[in-house]
């Protein structure tokens, strides 16, 4: 836009301007529309006004995604019909300039290295294997080989060599005159996540937390005053499997919540439409705010789970987790788009640190979220096999002993599990009583008082 | 009519960029730089700025180019923000080729002869990998295929190309005035461990040291720097837009693996700053010719300004600790506090961290630390007591117990410990060990060497030739054996040493139990435990009996 339109006469005369002729204006979208998936797709629509005369002509569409998918572009206007869309990549390159010559004609200059006085012939382009063989004035001579200075001139750039991959239509139109066409088409490059900071405030019991929607931009093409809308919601894709069921103990999302949510929906997805037009550069990384609360409750809780029943040297650190509901209730009440939600507290000066970070699912609201934030370097668990008895052929109990220490200037509860038990498990002896969870893991709320230590000894049945 | 319909489409872009003033802060006021263990910090600016009534775009120049766009977060200013962008198409040479398609740009070309150059206006028809080609009024030409010297200039700079990649926010009007805002973000290229040095004698001296690096193009005047022990749960920056450069913490198993792909991360990025630029990426190509392409090289371009920072970033602990001790200032020690579950340590005073820079500060100074120096062996197989294999040579361990009463009592974050033993010459190295995270309360254990004058042996009075159990004294009823031991301990020293003997459980026994020792026995991670003096230039013996039932 910035520069001179001198550069378009330019063009015209290097003969170009044959097809960008019915394109008049086309690279201006009227409307520009983006509806932006969480899986590097989106949906992109253009609004232009295009000139047409009546017959059967070009429509070529510049300034299109250059992750444009081809076979997803549908085109409308009206009074016309539509006779085929192509999508040109073949891009201009000297050595493609020079392929497309074949049987035709270039100018040669050559500049005298001694004297400095040009001189121009016309050549006749034979082949371009492994160097440019052309024919001068009834002479074969390959180009250059004399490495002395020589021009190559064309008077024409082919017109299905292109500088960017290319978008046009072949319409006969009934009509001559200028109306809105619109061109729809699924792009990749374009893609977005939600991010959250969530400042945890422990003493109050607090988290406040910010959710951005961070848009990337890696099409090749800017998008200017787009309107855009996102979608939430893993939709499937024949080339992209959807992922499977997460049954881990580990889970950051501990009961799905059944409230509804806060923004419009579409079908099972959720739209955020953008408030203002917004420009989307090439490059470029986009964060929109979506998500503000100053007062979610909020608890820390550190667990630590085993799949074994073995001894060891060394401590091992808890994990802690931050645990939130994103029910009314609970100060949010608001579906969450999946994302990453970065931690921080408050040090000794008031400035926020980071203490980790963990992701979540698309959640919806009202559901229990404990966000895996580190290891506790305070809380350890030294486990110990202490015996191991055979009680008959079918039948062991193991003795475990786990040491809990706590340095922490506070009393701590550590839910400390068993995992991965045989089918028949049954608890013999335990030191503070535990709960079943499921069919083969028990839990033990382990209480450990501050700077000091809490030993959990249980004695396990495992029969098969 | 085409020039008509540019000065339109001029008409309706201005007015949209002409109602929102960009308002550019070239620096920070004040910064803290955050670091962590792996390999990246977090950087909060503070930044005055003032604010017009209206709308506004704020663009931070001179953040840190590593920054995590997805992490930046700007605080304090008092007004809706609409939107932040994080822009890096970057100033290249080829990118700036990209953008010129189209546009119109300088050509000049030397008379070979006369010298002389001559500038011809151009368009720019295409530009990619494999060449440019331009028009001039002569026609259509490809760049540098000619022979002749060519150069295209251009008059400006498309809008959309930074030196650096920018992070800029949109805000809404709002009360115009001067503010300080934050800005907050997660950048990599920066790594700390800690490291520790420990005098052994009557106690043990022991002196901690964080040196950190900062492998990032961007220096820090005037920083308050943090570092952060703890282990943090990070996603895959790779597969999961999170920070963790070495992949998900859940996916790593024993610290000591995630320690060693630290160390190799760090050394890599130390690498990588002394290697050469690499070529400068330029459109270039022709149509096939007589000659070799010609490629264009750094070389050519000319020096781009890398400096040489290998000397500077070799001078970092190891052999030239002692050296780092000596002149280290013990008097300026960072400072810790608790940051929720982790530890943080602030560097003393306000300091300049440079540009790929490293940087040593001692955390811990612990002069009169109680500690034990013993001998130890652990059996855990049927084959430790089979004379034909390899004779089992005690390791030397050095234990202490991290609590005040013993002269310790402090977090002490995971590092390595390098041991140093007073001898007639001076001060000489006699081991490391890996320590980890150790809160208060914990015993830590390393090992040293291996025993010289304490040897051990096995006087076994059973038939262990194979891994099999021996029939004998097996009783065919219940299916159980005890199989008696017989350990000796000689030590050759002049003074008495300590040893610890760990028995651990034998797989080929089931529901394995140790009875009949000639010590008292204790227990030690689910082994069988005793320990015991040596005398001076003398021998200790220890038996028991192990066994259990014997697999049907």
């Amino acid at each position: 836009m910035r520069f001179p339109a001198r550069w378009l006469v330019g063009l015209c005369s290097a003969g170009l301007c044959s097809a960008i002729t019915f394109a008049a204006g086309s690279g201006e979208d009227k409307q520009l529309s983006l509806t932006i998936y969480n899986g590097n797709l989106a949906l992109i629509e253009h609004v232009r006004p295009i000139t047409l005369e009546t017959g059967r002509q070009r429509v070529e569409f510049s300034g299109v995604s250059a992750q444009i998918l081809p076979q997803t572009v549908n085109f409308t206007a009206s009074n016309l019909e539509l006779l085929e869309q192509n999508f040109d990549y073949d891009l201009l390159t000297p050595e493609k300039l020079m392929e497309k010559a074949i049987g035709g004609k270039v100018r040669i200059v050559r500049t005298n290295p001694a004297t400095g006085a040009e001189s121009s012939e016309t050549a006749e382009v034979l082949s371009t294997m492994g160097g440019t063989v052309m024919r001068i004035d009834g002479r074969i001579e390959v180009l250059r080989d004399d490495s002395l200075p020589a021009r190559v001139i064309f008077d024409k750039v082919p017109e299905n060599l292109r500088a960017r991959p290319t978008l046009s239509v072949l319409v006969n139109s009934s009509q001559a005159g200028t109306q809105d066409a619109r061109l729809t088409y699924l792009s990749r490059g374009l893609t977005w996540d939600a991010d959250y900071v969530a400042v945890f405030n422990e003493p109050k019991g607090v988290l406040s937390m910010q959710g951005w929607i961070t848009l990337s931009n890696d099409s090749g093409t800017g998008f200017v005053n787009a309107r855009a809308q996102l979608v939430a919601g893993n939709l499937h894709l024949t080339d992209t499997e959807l992922r499977g069921i997460d049954r881990d103990n580990s889970a950051t999302r501990r009961a799905a919540g059944t409230e509804a949510g806060t923004q419009p929906q579409l079908g099972d997805y959720y739209l955020y439409p953008l408030a203002h037009p917004t420009t989307i550069a090439n490059n470029q990384k986009k964060q929109v705010g979506f998500l503000e609360s100053d007062d979610v409750k909020a608890s820390k809780g550190y667990e630590v789970t085993f799949g074994g029943f073995s001894s060891s040297d060394e401590p091992q650190s808890a994990q802690v987790r931050v645990r939130f509901s994103n029910s009314k209730a609970g100060g949010l009440g608001a579906q969450l788009p999946a994302g990453v939600v970065r931690v921080y507290a408050r040090d000794s000066k008031g400035q926020p640190q980071f203490i980790g970070e963990d992701k979540i699912t698309h959640t919806s609201a009202g559901s229990d979220i404990a966000l895996r934030i580190g290891d506790a370097f305070d809380v350890t668990v030294t486990p110990t096999l202490s015996q191991v008895t055979k009680i008959n052929k079918r039948s062991s109990e193991y003795q475990m002993s786990y040491l809990v220490r706590n340095a922490r200037a506070e009393a701590v509860t550590l839910t400390l599990r068993q995992i991965g038990l045989w089918r028949l498990n049954e608890v013999r002896a335990e030191s503070i009583k535990g709960r079943r969870t499921d069919a083969n893991s028990f839990a033990w709320d382990v209480p450990v008082p501050a700077n000091g230590e809490t030993t959990l000894t249980f004695t396990m049945r495992q029969s098969w | 009519m085409r020039r008509a319909l540019f000065a339109m489409s001029l008409l309706t872009a201005l007015p949209a960029a002409a109602d929102v003033v960009q308002l550019v802060s070239p620096r920070p006021d004040s910064v803290s730089v955050t670091i962590y263990r792996d390999l990246f910090a977090l950087i909060t600016e503070t930044r005055t700025v003032d604010l017009p009534a209206g709308p506004v775009t704020l663009v931070f120049d001179g953040v840190v180019d590593t920054l995590l766009p997805q992490s930046a977060v700007v605080a304090d200013t008092n007004r809706a923000v609409n939107e932040a962008n994080y822009d890096f198409d970057r100033l290249t040479p080829a990118n700036l080729l990209k953008k010129s398609i189209g546009r119109s740009v300088t050509l000049w070309r030397t008379n070979p002869a006369t010298g002389r150059a001559r500038q011809v206006i151009a368009t720019v028809v295409a530009a990619n990998e494999d060449g440019v080609v331009f028009h001039t009024a002569d026609g259509n030409e490809a760049l540098q295929c000619s022979g002749l010297p060519e150069q295209l200039t251009f008059t400006e700079i498309p809008g959309e190309l930074k030196s650096q990649p920018q992070l800029s926010i949109h805000l809404a009007a709002g009360e115009p005035g001067r503010r300080q805002v934050k800005v907050s973000y997660l950048a990599h290229g920066f790594a700390w461990q800690a490291n520790y040095v420990a005098q052994l004698g009557e106690r043990m001296d022991l002196l901690g040291w964080i040196t950190l690096d900062n492998f990032t193009s961007t220096a820090f005047r005037n920083a308050s720097v943090q570092v952060v022990a703890g282990k943090l749960n990070l996603l895959s920056a790779e597969d999961d837009r999170g920070t963790g450069v070495l992949g998900a913490s859940e996916d790593y198993g024993p610290d000591e693996y995630l320690d060693e792909d630290r160390d190799m991360a760090v050394e890599d990025m130390r690498e990588e700053l002394d290697e050469e630029p690499e070529d400068v990426e330029y459109y270039f190509g022709c149509y096939p010719m007589g000659f070799p392409k010609q490629v264009i090289t750094a070389e050519d371009v000319g020096s781009l300004g890398y400096m040489n920072n290998t000397e500077a970033l070799q001078r970092i602990s190891g052999e030239e600790l002692d050296e780092v001790i000596v002149t280290g200032h013990r008097a300026s020690m960072a400072v810790r506090e608790n940051l929720a579950d982790y530890q943080l340590y602030r560097l003393p005073n306000p300091t300049d961290l440079q540009a790929r820079q490293t940087k040593q500060v001692a955390f811990l100074h612990k002069p009169d630390v109680r500690y034990e120096r013993f001998y130890s062996v652990r059996l855990g197989s049927m084959y430790d007591f089979d004379e034909s294999f390899e004779p089992i040579v005690p390791t030397v361990k050095v234990g202490w117990v991290n609590q005040q009463s013993d002269g310790l009592g402090e977090p002490l974050p995971s590092g390595k410990v390098r041991f140093f033993e007073q001898s007639p010459a001076g001060s000489v190295f006699v081991g490391d060990d890996r320590l980890s995270d150790s809160p208060v309360g914990t015993p830590s254990e390393f090992i040293l060497a291996q025993a010289n004058d304490v040897a051990f042996g096995v006087d076994n009075l059973m038939d262990a030739g194979n891994s099999d159990i021996a029939p004998g004294p097996l009783s065919w009823l219940t299916r159980t054996a005890y199989l008696p031991v017989h350990l000796r301990v000689t030590n050759a020293k002049r003074t008495p040493v300590t040893f610890e003997l760990r028995q651990a459980p034998i797989d080929d026994f089931e529901n394995f139990r140790v009875k009949d020792a000639s010590l008292p026995t204790k227990r030690k991670s689910g082994d069988y435990m005793w320990r015991f003096t040596v005398p001076a230039n003398g021998e200790s013996t220890l038996n028991y009996k192990l066994g259990g039932r014997v697999p049907d």
